[in-house]
């Protein structure tokens, strides 16, 4: 349907069917006026021919009319229906008479048929009337029979005696050779205007090519960055400095300027990944390292003293606590490792629980909170109450780290539609634009104190839940972290056991 | 357009007769309807012919009725003309011309006048013309109007009445031409022209045929104005008689299809007169 309508056609068939279009008006416009200028020039010609002709024979005719000479009217009647000179248009005088002031023939040009003496007696009723004309015409006239009989145009001539009328000369001209003439112009204006077409498709056809060619590469190239497929986006050619191609050119440039940045930013991010990596690394090392030289040390002291057994107990619990700090430091990067192996559901009354354990976190500090839990305990969601509250509490111990001389810590927690949003908002330091990038990575910390792992848990069992957590801030101002988790109906849990 | 050819041809016999000349006045011989003058070249031809043989130009010079010719005659502006037996014998006074010579013509220097109508028209007699178109040649014509009009009277028809219209062609030729075209019902004709034309001119003179052939008259003659120089005028008769005994002159005379020319005396046209005079035909005597 849609390549019937002009608007979906191409520019290839557009620009040359257009000259075509212009082309053969003007051609058409120029031709038939021609013709009919032509036409008309050719009927005055043929107009004053016939009056001339009738004059001719009317200059010697009312002597003889007078005196009954027939035989020189139908001479000088003959002599004027003889064909012109060679070279000259010829045209035809189909027929010629002279009517004396009754009617009646004094001279035919078809004498066989039109009887001297008698009165002409046309039989069509057309002919009749164009007799009654002549007969009436009183000076000389041209009449057009055109319309009702064979084309012709007839000459009429009257002719007076001491002013009195003695009779009419009529002198009937083809006007087919008008008629053929036009038919030829015509056919001329046709085949001028269909070359003239011709012409015009192919300069059409050549302008569209060399036009549209550079605008197909870019529409090309466009749907190539579209799709995001810069490394295959072929450079446009540029033949023209017009406006197509400069276009073609800063199309070009664009597209150079878009591998290259995407370039640098492959390299960024790649860049950025094994910062990330080392930093995990490094983090790993560190945590691992630390507790690892003091149980070294024990461990070679105790192989020097090995019966000490004051020193055994002590730097058993040493040992241990070391253990214990490297494997809380492993648990904190195998999050998944807490998990029960089915999530189960669980109803949000545990959240109100969370109240005292902040409560206590803040203990001892100039931090207020302020508590608005809108969730009531049927709302059901498809996880553990523990990690539900490991989120919020990590997110508040945050809070309450980033205030440390002071201010007001918010929780909020409500229902929108099918999701849990859990907001915690604290009004300390802030989050600079360039660390919130790596807020959720491991070991990623600016406390000296830190283990760099509170968000990367949160992160990972938001992530778990199927939930998102985004966060907004800016240095000076503070924080707001929020969550968004799916809900379960308490009917779908019921139904899951 | 003939004007200007007969001009022409006028210049040309002029011109054509000059060497013999030596700018001496020309011999003017006036042609009229009783023979076919279109053929110009036959007469520039015969102009030469006699021009060599009488020493000085010759010019034949046209005009359209036979009362011009008399009258260029009488005023002494033609020397010679070939006129009719009508003119020929009407009353002249004072008498300004002379019979010349006489044409013959198959055998005998005597003609009829012929009534012709078209080939396809179903006239056969002259009393089937009535309320026709009829065309004369010349009103002082012999064949072409003069006994046309008294063989229709001793028919008991009227010419004046009987015929719807009547015009004259000034022509024998163009007689035959007006009744080929169907201009006139019917018309009179020189019966050496209808011959004529019927051997030259088949195509136009084959549409017609003859309904009414008249008694024999004296051919026209030529005559030579009275007061030409008798030396003259011999030589004028002797050229014109003895064209029968040289090749030119005997190719020059079957271009008009007659014999000779020879003398004969006026008493020919004797029976013209008589019938120009009171109507009444007398009966022809036969003229060797």
């Amino acid at each position: 349907m849609k390549p019937l309508h002009p608007r979906g056609w191409s520019l290839t068939v557009k620009i040359p069917l257009t000259i075509t279009a212009v082309v053969v008006g003007v051609a058409v416009t120029i031709g038939v006026s021609m013709i009919a200028h032509d036409r008309a020039r050719f009927q005055a010609v043929l107009v004053d021919k016939a009056l001339l002709k009738a004059r001719a024979v009317a200059a010697t005719a009312p002597e003889a009319l007078l005196r009954g000479d027939s035989w020189s009217l139908y001479q000088s009647l003959k002599q004027v229906a003889a064909p012109g000179t060679p070279g000259t248009q010829a045209s035809t005088v189909i027929t010629g008479m002279v009517l004396d002031a009754q009617g009646r023939v004094m001279a035919h040009l078809d004498p066989a048929n039109n009887p001297l003496g008698l009165p002409f007696r046309p039989e069509s009723r057309a002919e009749r009337d164009l007799l009654d004309n002549a007969l009436a015409a009183r000076t000389p006239t041209v009449l057009d029979g055109a319309k009702a009989l064979d084309g012709f145009l007839e000459g009429v001539v009257p002719m007076f005696a001491d002013e009195k009328f003695i009779g009419t000369v009529r002198l009937r001209m083809s006007t087919t050779e008008l008629a053929a003439r036009n038919r030829e112009a015509a056919i001329t204006v046709l085949g001028l205007t269909l070359g003239f077409a011709a012409v015009g498709s192919l300069l059409g056809a050549f302008i569209s090519r060399r036009m549209v060619e550079p605008l197909r590469g870019l529409a090309q190239g466009l749907e190539s960055i579209g799709r995001g497929d810069l490394a295959n986006v072929a450079p446009v050619a540029v033949r023209e400095h017009d406006e197509v191609g400069m276009l073609a050119e800063s199309f070009n440039r664009m597209t150079n300027e878009l591998a290259e940045k995407k370039r640098l930013e492959q390299q960024v991010i790649l860049n950025e990944k094994l910062a990330g990596l080392g930093r995990i690394a490094a983090g790993v090392a560190h945590e691992v390292n630390n507790p690892l030289g003091g149980m070294l040390n024990c461990v070679n002291t105790l192989k020097k003293r090995p019966d000490d057994p004051d020193l055994l107990r002590r730097y058993l619990n040493l040992l241990e606590t070391g253990l214990n700090r490297i494997a809380s430091t492993v648990r904190g990067l195998l999050v998944e490792l807490h998990d029960e192996a089915a999530p189960k559901p669980c109803n949000l009354a545990c959240l109100s629980d969370l109240k005292d354990l902040i409560g206590a976190e803040i203990d001892g500090r100039q931090v207020q909170l302020n508590w608005e839990n809108a969730i009531d305990g049927e709302t059901c969601l498809n996880c553990s109450c523990p990690n539900l509250q490991q989120i919020v509490l990590n997110l508040t111990k945050n809070g309450v780290q980033a205030m440390p001389d002071g201010g007001t810590l918010a929780f909020r927690s409500r229902r929108e539609e099918n999701k849990l949003v859990l907001e915690v908002e604290d009004h300390g330091v802030g989050i600079s634009e360039q660390d919130q990038r790596h807020l959720f990575d491991p070991f990623f910390t600016n406390r000296p104190d830190g283990s760099g792992l509170g968000l990367w848990i949160t992160f990972r069992l938001v992530q778990k839940m199927g939930g998102s957590i985004h966060v907004d801030s800016a240095p000076g101002r503070g924080s707001r972290f929020e969550v968004r988790l799916p809900l379960t109906e308490p009917g779908a849990a019921e139904a899951a056991e | 357009m003939r004007r200007i050819l007969l001009s022409l041809a006028f210049i040309a016999a002029v011109i054509g007769a000059s060497p013999a000349a030596g700018g001496e006045d020309p011999l003017r011989i006036g042609l009229t309807a009783v023979v076919v003058r279109e053929n110009l070249r036959f007469f520039d031809r015969w102009g030469e012919y006699l021009s060599a043989r009488l020493g000085r130009p010759v010019s034949f010079v046209q005009r359209r009725a036979y009362r011009d010719v008399m009258d260029m005659l009488e005023k002494g502006e033609l020397d010679v003309a070939w006129i009719c037996g009508f003119p020929f014998v009407q009353k002249r006074n004072p008498e300004f011309l002379e019979l010349l010579t006489v044409p013959v013509y198959r055998g005998t220097p005597l003609y009829r006048s012929y009534v012709i109508v078209h080939r396809d028209s179903p006239y056969l007699g002259m009393e089937d013309l009535e309320g026709r178109v009829f065309a004369y040649s010349d009103p002082d014509s012999n064949s072409g109007y003069l006994v046309p009009r008294k063989m229709f009277q001793r028919a008991g028809l009227d010419p004046d009445r009987f015929f719807r219209l009547a015009f004259f062609t000034f022509s024998h030729a163009e007689t035959v031409q007006a009744v080929a075209d169907r201009v006139a019902d019917a018309g009179a004709v020189d019966s050496y022209v209808w011959e004529f034309l019927v051997e030259r001119r088949p195509e136009l003179a084959g549409q017609t045929r003859v309904i009414q052939r008249s008694e024999t008259f004296g051919f026209p003659p030529i005559v030579v104005r009275l007061g030409l120089d008798p030396a003259l005028r011999a030589r004028i008769e002797t050229a014109l008689v003895g064209m029968k005994h040289d090749p030119e002159g005997q190719a020059l005379l079957r271009d008009l299809a007659l014999d000779e020319f020879a003398t004969y005396p006026p008493g020919l046209y004797e029976p013209i007169r008589v019938l120009a005079k009171a109507g009444t035909v007398v009966p022809p005597r036969a003229w060797p």
